[in-house]
């Protein structure tokens, strides 16, 4: 009994000294993003002074004033960024959604064919497509247009197979009911499943929104001239035009370009979790 | 009679209006699917063979470019490059974000959990190109926060990313720091599924804990790792911006990945069938390690 009471009492002690040292890592990884942020309100002067500081030792906006001025025209490029992930994530939330709805509910001649050609799409990588896109984009004109870069996005097999991962776990009995009363699979994705799907449209809204704001191999190829960039791409030109110097205002930038995808993921953490778990884990 | 024929009807109507209304809805994924990877994978096939030249016409060489892939020391320097940053970082990536799964897979309180998601997660969700320009400061030689400490405890500082011998292994660091916390949600949630009972029924045996891991808990989340290995690796034959910010590939060739090569050769050189060469390559690197997990994980995996 007493030997029962010592093993419980040496594994809460485990437990609490397991949590300690998370504790302690998890704030390692949250170091650079506090560096980072801190650098970009200290002064160009002491931007480079040991120790570093990871709180904010100002409210000196001057740096981000001095992106904003700087020969890279981040306004621009902020919208192209903007607007490349807007049009990728609305149009994959229509396009896979309908795409779900049909895999996942209804029957058809071809749908597991063609379902299983589309999660074999999942493994293709960036690379062995942009060759073929590259020269065709060259040809009709959409080299250096943001909207070409959306274009190619506007579905993905992941958001298909997401999607579809989301319908199958949902009871059917109310579409059964409605298709007893004579209701049209139109008015039964619309009225039915789409209002279930909301906490799922959102993981994928926000997994996709995410995806595409980051972009780079793509973006490098695609978007060469520096007002059709997007901002990835653009940290990198600011930086070479600031030289070593002015590391305080690359860091001003890098917050304002990471701010969206900061607060998307601070306001919604748990729909992203539960997405990407989602997609993880029922193969 | 007449009823049953009736319902015979109606059902084949419903079943009609049933693929009619699929087939619309998939027709905007297929068609996109088709036209942004289907048909851009076949011809990147097609001008693997070829020499492309949009001036002088394109011919075909057969293999000529694969061979001078293959045959060319610093192309295959490249390869071992990109393979050995794929084994170290999905090794790395996969097992220590099991550990931390393991670690957190424990009962506290709420706010502590959205603490640790958050603290592990934000690198996830944070583009390649960012963090890695963040941590080209950190990883500075004189001016680096990274050296600053270790030279506060009394250590030489490293040549992070200057040392050829080193800087690969600072871009592993990173890749590992960036991504693992990714795995770790994956994992937790695959533990969280293994079924309670069998575990209290093994602490009541007295089994001892890593018994009761490799002998219940790892057997049950085995298809989960073996996901997630398979994500992991083809995500990390394809490392390209963080290399690229980094170390833009040097010093010398020692951190040069095959999308760096890719980029290098189709877009800077205009080598269009060399670089589909080198896409087709990985692309079949992709399929063969996809394939063996497959086969490894039907024989290991316990369903």
């Amino acid at each position: 009994m007493n030997s029962m009471m010592q093993t419980r009492a040496a594994k809460r002690w485990i437990d609490w000294a397991i949590i300690a040292s998370m504790v302690l890592l998890a704030f390692f990884m949250l170091l650079p993003f506090l560096w980072l942020f801190s650098m970009s309100f200290r002064s160009v002067a002491d931007a480079y002074k040991m120790p570093p500081s990871f709180l904010p030792p100002s409210l000196d906006f001057s740096n981000y004033w001095a992106v904003m001025t700087s020969k890279v025209p981040f306004l621009k490029i902020y919208a192209n960024s903007v607007m490349i992930a807007l049009i990728v994530t609305v149009g994959q939330m229509i396009t896979c959604t309908l795409a779900a709805f049909a895999f996942a509910r209804l029957q058809f001649r071809g749908r597991n064919a063609l379902f299983f050609a589309l999660l074999v799409g999942l493994m293709f990588p960036a690379q062995v497509t942009i060759l073929p896109i590259y020269l065709g984009y060259a040809r009709i004109g959409l080299i250096n247009k943001p909207i070409g870069l959306a274009l190619m996005y506007l579905t993905s097999s992941f958001g298909v197979f997401l999607m579809r991962q989301f319908m199958i776990s949902q009871p059917k009995a109310l579409e059964e009911a409605a298709l007893m009363d004579g209701a049209g699979y139109l008015k039964i994705f619309w009225r039915i499943s789409l209002p279930q799907l909301r906490p799922a449209l959102s993981a994928l809204g926000i997994i996709t929104f995410t995806q595409t704001w980051n972009y780079y191999f793509q973006a490098k190829v695609l978007l060469g001239k520096q007002d059709q960039m997007t901002l990835p791409l653009a940290m990198d030109v600011l930086r070479g035009y600031m030289g070593a110097g002015n590391l305080a205002v690359v860091m001003a930038a890098m917050s304002m370009s990471i701010l969206p995808v900061v607060l998307l993921f601070l306001i919604a953490q748990k729909f992203v979790i539960e997405g990407i778990t989602m997609s993880g884990i029922k193969n | 009679m007449a009823a049953s024929l009736a319902a015979r009807r109606s059902s084949s109507d419903l079943r009609r209006a049933q693929a009619r209304t699929a087939y619309l809805f998939v027709l905007p994924t297929t068609v996109l699917y088709v036209t942004f990877v289907l048909a851009p994978v076949v011809v990147t096939c097609i001008l693997a063979f070829a020499h492309f030249d949009p001036m002088m016409g394109s011919r075909w060489v057969g293999f000529d470019n694969f061979v001078r892939f293959f045959s060319d020391r610093r192309s295959l320097q490249i390869l071992w490059n990109t393979l050995r940053f794929t084994f170290f970082a999905v090794t790395f990536n996969v097992s220590i974000g099991l550990m931390l799964a393991i670690a957190l897979n424990r009962a506290m309180p709420g706010w502590l959990l959205y603490f640790f998601r958050l603290s592990f997660f934000l690198p996830v969700i944070i583009a390649a190109a960012f963090v890695s320009i963040v941590w080209s400061y950190l990883y500075g030689d004189d001016l680096g926060v990274i050296n600053y400490y270790l030279r506060v405890i009394g250590l030489p500082g490293v040549r992070w990313l200057t040392d050829a011998n080193q800087a690969m292994t600072s871009i592993i660091i990173m890749d590992v720091w960036k991504n693992t916390g990714f795995f770790m949600i994956i994992f937790i949630a695959a533990l969280q599924g293994v079924p309670k009972t069998i575990l209290e029924a093994a602490v009541m045996d007295g089994t001892p804990a890593w018994r009761q891991f490799f002998r219940i808990t790892l057997p049950y989340i085995s298809p989960v790792v073996f996901f997630c290995i398979v994500y992991a690796s083809i995500g990390a034959l394809q490392v390209f911006e963080s290399i690229v910010i980094l170390t833009h590939g040097g010093p010398g060739d020692a951190t040069r990945s095959l999308s760096i090569l890719i980029v290098e050769e189709g877009f800077g050189s205009f080598q269009i069938g060399y670089a589909a060469a080198i896409s087709v390559v990985m692309t079949v690197l992709i399929l063969v390690i996809t394939a063996a997990q497959q086969i490894l994980s039907r024989r290991w995996v316990q369903q």
